[in-house]
């Protein structure tokens, strides 16, 4: 706060600068008291305040950037820090070449000779209170100008350099550096170094090397304060994996002014506390300055944006505070400014960013509320939405609670439940060898799930998750999974328990389906990570095309042990296609008239086949039966004693009904006949 | 000799008796010790005051009918309250459990983005749905994101081990926003633009108490001519009321994001301290704020990058992070929770 207090005059104290900042759009995330240092009679109590600053203003990483916020906030003035006066001594004390001027437009540098040694203890402090290690006199001069000004500045020890000479350049193929950390680093030859005449001597803008490094016996030094571009000192920072306080400002964007300026104001400061004297010269090597920004700022559209009429007034005054230099430039549209924009506001660049300025200091809490007109009605809501509610209460209706698993799954989870090599996709970058791999299918988070449960005492587990499933051959593809263990009905004094098998699954399938106005069918299904003989590929028919749904089945005990299944009860699985479950259907459904006349129904049993599917069984009577038969339902299936061996004893019930009479004994009684002939003849059944 | 107190006292037996009755062959056996004819001691009451002297005949002969009816009404009464408390032919336990059709819940997360959808369908506005893996260009690029900017680090990002279909252009990544599908839909149709945007969202963060890799996002956006920052605060603060309570209270600060300008980051008062920050409140740390969703006005460059002109059009767009309204909402203490679908806290949530 001190240090802040020299360069501005806040009229407030320190919780309402931080409650102000914060409505500023600089969040204070504490304030910290900074108690008087006890090895220093002079100083006083004082407060740390904690700021988050936002990417787009690299300019307020800097007690001047926040000091010019509080002096526009209260319209007070800004007092900068003092400078050393420009030396007169002529010609160049160092020779400082560019060569690479698309990755370096400035480079400043100027001697000074020094005596190295501990810093005076408020330098230290400040230093300390910003997270700054102090090291020397000389490396917390560059510091201590870097936290005031903004910008990162580098001293190199010049007897440890090959010459009083710096080249900015690209490195050369296999060039290292030792950087100050003490790490050898082998530099790219897309990565900016700043060299002697021999070697690279620092990585531009991240971090000095340990050749040149300022240590007690330091005598001369060349201060650097130079301006890089952003995206090559983030690329290479990446690079190397090396992030400092410097490349965190240049990649943020520093500001092209102040190169010069840090280096008088480090020069005054080594001078101040007794460390060093200028030598020479300040080189300032510029050769192509950028032109001036400047962006026009219309009184009305900032209240067409606001939705609020700032007063004209408050626009002009504000800017200049924080720096800009508006000039009135009213014209067709109204009251205008033309506003140049200073060098270290790398963020505003058009005339948005001006109106976010005036909102700012205007305050967010001053624009009204209103409410947007509606000027057309809203087009339909897509299909996806009413069939993914239609597919919750469905399931939910069955007993199924509503799962949301990761996206990515462990890679061997992915391919027990789909092998297929290369639809798999994998991530760059996972957190973890467990979400290796984008999910093929739901079903592996879904198995997951059910052992968790398991886990935790839970035997009855059913679960259906709505989701995406990705493959690098078909995309990404809504689906639904569903995974159930346990009792096949809740357990009830009236009844023996039973186990949830197959035809709970299937049941659910065919339910859902329904619910679509679909007739889900089932056939033998070859899915590699379902049990034989208990698993089904699932169709649904929808006008003359048959589409594939799905597999549905019991999973492979192997499958659920790997994932850490306790015990070896089964686990019934399915991953459907959602995309042919439409609602479509329903637009066109034109409803039938209500029967009028009264149906029959006439019970059959046959012995056949106990290997037959009972889908053919079923094709066979409705083809034999004609068109009265409305309806066949298997009501009992006995295997056993007085049932031949291989054979099972099937009870049907079929329903018969013409929509435009009663049917008489003798229709009904032929068709039954026609039934039992064609099962007889067709699959050998005999009638019992 | 009979006397008043005898009365008395057989009254006093007859009510005893009666209080032990809680059939009807017990209230026949009281019936039989007090008006049986032969045994019973009404009757020989009856016989003693026959011996009793004759002027004390008649009060006593009064005071033994009297008695008589008492305990003949009594047992009446009491074998009507049997009867009625008798279970009938065919009666059965109607405290036994009833059979209770199995039934499921819907995820939280899902609870809370129709709660949020159904607000903004009444105000018009369409509900979008799109991929989850993405091109670089429609989850970075066009919002005013080109490569290498410092904003990306503020989502850190899923990339795809090479890439696979996506919509348009291959997909590489894996969206850190549902932003892309708001830029499809704008290079798609012309303003004016009202829609919500739900989903599923990836950010390369360790999962901890409050982070997940995977989370649920909603964004909106509303473009037409004439749209303003005032518009975006009535719509927010209209949407915060219905959706938390009609007294919250909400408050806009300036932020920083890369595709709006103005942008702002908007607080709701404490939903567990009712925002005096009291007591400790461990939730909002004390500030009496929770910061619940960022947003601001549509940048130009992000109508430039779809075609609209910025000089015709104003929008703001919002993003909101469904499972920390969630996490607020039902007061769950650990992200992590929403993803283990433990049964144990899916079915406290309704159907």
């Amino acid at each position: 706060m001190s240090w802040l207090r020299e360069l501005v005059d806040a009229p407030v104290g320190v919780d309402e600068l931080a409650d102000r900042l914060t409505m500023c759009g600089f969040e204070v995330g504490a304030v910290e008291p900074w108690p008087a240092d006890p090895r220093d009679p002079e100083s006083a109590p004082d407060a740390v305040l904690d700021l988050e600053i936002t990417t787009n203003r690299p300019d307020c990483l800097s007690v001047l950037g926040i000091a010019r916020e509080v002096a526009t906030a209260w319209g007070v003035e800004l007092r900068f820090p003092p400078a050393a006066a420009e030396p007169d001594a002529a010609g160049d004390a160092i020779a400082i070449t560019i060569e690479d001027a698309d990755l370096c437009p400035r480079y400043s540098g100027a001697l000074a000779q020094v005596t190295v040694g501990p810093s005076p203890p408020w330098l230290a402090r400040r230093l300390e209170a910003a997270d700054v290690r102090p090291i020397n006199n000389v490396v917390d001069v560059t510091n201590y100008v870097m936290l005031e000004l903004g910008h990162p500045m580098h001293a190199f020890d010049l007897d440890r350099l090959a010459g009083p000479e710096i080249r900015v350049r690209r490195a050369r193929p296999g060039e290292t550096v030792r950087t100050l950390d003490g790490v050898d680093r082998t530099l790219e030859p897309d990565m900016l170094a700043i060299a002697d005449a021999e070697r690279p001597q620092a990585v531009a803008g991240i971090m000095g090397g340990a050749a040149s490094e300022v240590g007690p016996g330091t005598r001369t030094i060349v201060l650097e304060a130079a301006w890089f571009d952003p995206i090559s000192v983030r690329r290479t920072s990446r690079r190397l994996g090396l992030a400092t306080d410097a490349s965190y400002r240049f990649e943020r964007g520093a500001d092209v002014a102040a190169p010069p300026a840090a280096i008088r104001r480090a020069h005054r400061l080594l001078a101040d506390i007794g460390a060093g004297t200028p030598r020479g010269a300040l080189v300032d090597r510029f050769p192509a300055p950028p032109a001036p920004v400047e962006v026009r700022l219309r009184h009305a559209r900032l209240g067409r944006v606001l939705g609020q009429t700032v007063d004209k007034g408050f626009v002009a005054p504000a800017l200049a505070r924080l720096g800009f230099e508006p000039t009135p430039a009213a014209g067709d549209d109204g009251a205008a400014w033309r506003v140049r924009v200073p060098t270290f506001r790398v963020d505003v660049r058009r005339e948005e960013d001006l109106i976010e300025e005036i909102a700012r200091h205007h305050g967010y809490d001053e624009i009204p509320t209103t409410f947007p007109a509606l000027t057309r009605p809203a087009p339909p809501p897509g299909a996806w939405r009413a069939r993914d509610r239609l597919v919750r209460r469905l399931l939910t209706g069955a007993g199924l609670s509503e799962a949301v698993t990761y996206g990515f799954v462990e890679e061997a989870a992915a391919r027990a439940v789909h092998p297929e090599p290369g639809d798999v996709v994998a991530l760059r970058n996972p957190l973890s060898e467990r979400g290796a791999v984008l999910r093929p299918s739901l079903l592996p988070g879904l198995v997951d799930s059910v052992v968790h449960n398991r886990r935790r005492e839970r035997h009855e587990v059913r679960l259906f998750e709505i989701g995406s499933r990705f493959r690098r051959g078909d995309g990404e593809t809504p689906a639904l999974g569903i995974a159930i263990a346990g009792a096949g009905a809740a357990a009830h004094w009236s009844a023996s328990s039973r186990a949830a098998d197959l035809f709970d699954l299937t049941g659910i399938i065919a339910r859902l389906c329904s619910g679509f106005g679909l007739e889900a069918s089932f056939e033998p299904g070859p899915a590699g990570h379902l049990v034989a003989g208990r698993r089904a590929r699932v169709h649904v028919t929808t006008g003359d095309a048959r589409v594939l749904l799905g597999e549905a089945g019991q999973l492979d005990p192997a499958v659920a042990a790997a994932r850490g299944m306790p015990g070896s009860d089964p686990v019934y699985v399915a991953e459907l296609d959602l995309r042919p479950l439409d609602l479509g259907a329903f637009d066109r459904l034109r409803a039938a008239p209500v029967p009028r006349h009264p149906s029959v129904t006439r019970d059959v049993s046959v012995e056949i086949d106990d290997a037959l599917p009972a889908a053919r069984v079923r094709d066979t009577i409705r083809a034999a039966a004609g068109p009265t038969l409305v309806e066949v339902v298997e009501v009992d299936r006995y295997t056993g004693s007085g049932v031949a061996a291989g054979a099972v004893s099937l009870s049907l019930r079929l329903t018969f009904r013409a929509p435009d009479r009663t049917l008489t004994d003798a229709e009904v009684q032929r068709s039954t006949d026609a039934v039992l002939q064609a099962l007889a003849e067709t699959h050998h059944a005999k009638q019992r | 000799m009979t006397t008043p107190s005898d009365i008395a006292g057989i009254r006093a037996a007859f009510q005893a008796d009666l209080a032990t009755v809680s059939s009807e062959p017990d209230l026949q056996a009281v019936r039989d010790r007090y008006l049986g004819r032969k045994r019973g001691a009404v009757a020989a009451l009856m016989k003693q005051v026959a011996g009793a002297p004759p002027e004390a005949r008649p009060a006593l002969g009064k005071g033994a009918n009297v008695l008589k009816r008492e305990i003949e009404h009594a047992l009446e009464e009491r074998r009507k309250a049997l009867r009625a408390a008798a279970r009938p032919a065919g009666a059965v336990d109607v405290t036994l459990p009833g059979r209770v059709a199995p039934f499921g819940r819907r995820h939280p997360l899902t609870l809370i983005r129709e709660q949020v959808e159904s607000i903004f369908e009444s105000w018009g506005f369409e509900i979008l749905q799109g991929p989850q893996v993405e091109d670089d260009y429609h989850n970075f690029e066009a919002l005013n994101m080109p490569p290498d900017h410092p904003a990306r680090d503020m989502q850190d990002t899923f990339y795809l081990d090479g890439s696979m279909p996506g919509e348009g252009a291959p997909a590489t990544l894996l969206r850190t926003h549902t932003s892309g599908m708001q830029i499809r839909y704008m290079e798609r149709h012309e303003p004016p633009v009202r829609i919500i945007a739900p989903g599923l969202v990836y950010r390369r963060d360790t999962p901890d108490l409050t982070h997940s890799p995977m989370f649920m996002q909603v964004e909106g956006l509303m473009v037409d001519e004439g749209i303003t920052m005032a518009d975006l605060k009535g719509t927010l603060v209209g949407f915060l009321k219905a959706f938390f309570d009609p007294g919250t209270r909400v408050m806009f600060r300036p932020s920083f994001f890369p595709y709006t300008e103005p942008s702002a980051e908007v607080f709701i008062s404490c939903v567990f301290c009712d925002g005096d920050g009291g007591d400790g409140c461990a939730v909002c740390k004390q500030t009496g704020w929770l910061e619940i969703l960022g947003c601001g006005m549509v940048h130009p460059a992000v109508f430039e990058a779809v075609g609209y002109d910025p000089e015709r059009y104003t929008g703001w767009a919002f993003g909101l992070g469904i499972d920390r309204v969630a996490l607020l909402k039902y007061r769950v203490e650990d992200i992590r929770l929403f993803y283990d679908n433990d049964l144990r806290l899916l079915e406290q949530f309704p159907h």
